[in-house]
């Protein structure tokens, strides 16, 4: 534990501020490291450390949607390669750079958030997962038996490759600013609403909130997050093809990692990115190994630590009443 | 796109309906799990697939016919999954239907993995004399698996029809059904009902995945197909009535065909999940019954 933490313990916790400062001193110093890495760090572990980001982002934008407004998508992958596919066309067809090629890719991821929520958010809670579901596989299939955009081989991207300290600053902006979006949706009257919604879906109509208006900024959003990632992982790899783009393993990291993390907390998706990538980059031999291993994590997560390895952890820190209170998500 | 002719038509249609059956029996499990316990069982493709790879194990090693094997997979895969419900998903449904959803979503990724280590990731089929032939059906060529499959769905749907209607144990289904709490109060073992119930699903699955494998070729990530063109199966039929799932099967089998006839094979499922999404959106709740949870 650092000093400062200690510190803080020492004084006890139980006053918010001091919870506060204690968070904030611990986020600076995370900010500090995660910024300086490159300068230290082995190229391996910059790589590591720029998958751990890209996926805390995805993490993060499915936290906004299953931890705060109850809407358990495992539609992701769809989001995820159509990013992919726009930053592809983008920059192959005009030369625009990369970072603006991610922003349409988030455009695009959105718009076909906005266009699909229309059927989907009559389904709810289990319907709208399986249908989701259903979503992201039918558009799997048809990508890979359609012609267009390269058919099932895919296509090359024109631009060179962006480099390892290039791509890993370009991902940690991308999750500073997803970590930011969620954060600030929360304060907002969005974010209450959102929360509404999650705990009674029927009473916050009632009360005469725009149930579907507050489920489609949370859709889109987060799909604009999951799209620029897709576009940041498509620059990254210099290449497009509809199996990895829209692979079902896209959504099943995310839901894991999530988790894992911690659902409905801020920290959760980082800390469960960094817990499932380095485990995996342990078992960098054994991937399917891996992967079940993960699946266990997640089912016992479920059972014992419904908050998560995040949510648990801080819950423990606390003093007891704040522990009561901290049990409530969100 | 090329219109196809109308004997072409024809010959889709009838083999859509045949193979339909298929469809039925592995939507079956899911309809059940789902009708009783208001859970969508995710790992439902899994063991459909693990089914397959059981037979395909026997067929192999001990040159059992798969539908012969069937005798021994079906209990055997009641008897795995039996505790699965009892010991996982049970003790969660109280805390809402998320936690027993994503905790099948972890099994079925755990499910898998596991197949690729045991099994590797090759294509596998079960390849028997009569999985290739073929018999003509006033001038309609149809493949015999599809006969079987079609006449097994009948089978088991009667059978499961019989057992839920008639049997005590289906009296205490249908009332866990009803109303859980209730059925508890009249000494309806409810968490042993629904383990059962879980097996019984699992049981059915099993006889879906031998079918698979004799139709088809199956991979240890065949399962997401089937868990979704079950689910849409189920939709379309209506929940936890045998008989719309069987009925909802031979209409998703026809749908699948001729559409797959209209634009290529390629487009079979997803023309099946398009007109599952279709009929969701327009009757969320419709043919449910029920509201959704």
């Amino acid at each position: 534990m650092s000093p400062a933490l200690t510190l803080a313990r020492g004084r006890g916790l139980a006053s918010r501020g001091g919870r506060r400062a204690a968070a904030g001193a611990a986020f600076l110093v995370l900010g500090l490291v995660l910024a300086t890495l490159p300068t230290f760090a082995s190229d391996y572990t910059v790589l590591v450390g720029y998958r751990v980001l890209e996926y805390a982002a995805l993490a993060q934008a499915w936290n906004l949607l299953a931890g705060y407004g109850g809407l358990v998508s495992l539609g992701s992958a769809a989001f995820i390669g159509i990013g992919s596919y726009a930053t592809a066309e983008i920059t192959i067809h005009s030369g625009v750079p990369l970072v603006p090629a991610m922003l349409g890719s988030g455009a695009a991821a959105a718009a076909f958030a906005v266009i699909v929520s229309v059927p989907l958010f009559r389904l709810r809670g289990l319907y709208f997962a399986i249908g989701t579901l259903t979503l992201a596989e039918a558009l799997r299939i048809w990508m890979v038996n359609w012609n267009g955009f390269g058919g099932a081989s895919g296509q090359f991207l024109t631009d060179t490759a962006p480099g390892n300290h290039e791509i890993y600053y370009l991902s940690l902006v991308v999750l500073a600013l997803a970590t930011a979006l969620v954060a600030g949706v929360l304060r907002t009257r969005l974010g209450v609403g959102l929360r509404a919604v999650r705990d009674n879906e029927d009473v916050a109509q009632e009360m005469g909130l725009s149930t579907f208006r507050t489920k489609l900024w949370a859709f889109a959003l987060a799909a604009s997050v999951m799209g620029a990632v897709g576009g940041m992982q498509a620059a990254r790899l210099s290449a497009i093809e509809p199996y990895g783009a829209f692979n079902l393993q896209w959504t099943i990291d995310i839901v894991n990692i999530a988790i894992v993390g911690g659902l409905g907390t801020i920290a959760g998706p980082l800390a469960g990115a960094a817990f499932v990538i380095i485990l995996g980059e342990l078992l960098a031999d054994y991937p399917e190994l891996h992967v079940a291993i993960t699946g266990a994590i997640l089912i016992a997560v479920i059972r014992f630590a419904p908050r998560g390895l995040w949510g648990t952890l801080a819950g423990a820190g606390l003093p007891a009443p704040l522990r009561l209170l901290a049990r409530r998500r969100g | 796109m090329d219109l196809p002719s109308g004997h072409a038509l024809v010959t889709a249609l009838v083999t859509g309906v045949l193979l339909g059956g298929l469809f039925a029996i592995t939507a079956l499990g899911l309809s059940l799990v789902f009708g009783v316990m208001r859970l969508i069982n995710l790992v439902h493709g899994e063991l459909i697939v693990l089914g397959a790879y059981l037979a395909f194990v026997l067929l192999e090693h001990g040159g059992i016919d798969p539908l012969l094997g069937l005798l021994v997979i079906a209990p055997a895969l009641a008897v795995v999954a039996y505790p699965i419900q009892r010991v996982l998903l049970t003790p969660l449904m109280s805390k809402g239907a998320e936690a027993p959803l994503l905790t099948t979503f972890g099994l079925s990724v755990i499910a898998q993995n596991v197949f690729i280590l045991v099994f590797s990731g090759d294509t596998q089929s079960l390849s028997t004399s009569y999985a290739s032939d073929s018999v003509d059906l006033a001038g309609i060529d149809v493949p015999v698996v599809y006969l079987i499959s079609f006449g097994l769905a009948l089978a088991l749907s009667v059978a499961a029809h019989l057992v839920i209607q008639r049997t005590g144990i289906g009296r205490e289904i249908r009332a866990s059904a009803e109303d859980a709490v209730a059925a508890e109060v009249m000494g309806v073992n409810v968490p042993r009902i629904y383990a059962v119930t879980y097996g019984l699903g699992a049981g059915c699955a099993a006889v879906g995945g031998v079918l698979v494998g004799l139709t088809f070729s199956f991979t240890p990530t065949t399962g997401v197909t089937y868990l979704l063109t079950g689910f849409a199966v189920v939709v379309l039929g209506g929940l936890g009535s045998v008989k719309g799932t069987l009925l909802g099967g031979l209409l998703l089998g026809a749908i699948e065909s001729v559409g797959g006839a209209f634009f290529g094979d390629g487009y079979r499922d997803l023309i099946g999940f398009l007109v599952f999404l279709t009929f969701l959106a327009i009757r969320p709740q419709g043919l449910f019954g029920r509201r959704p949870a």
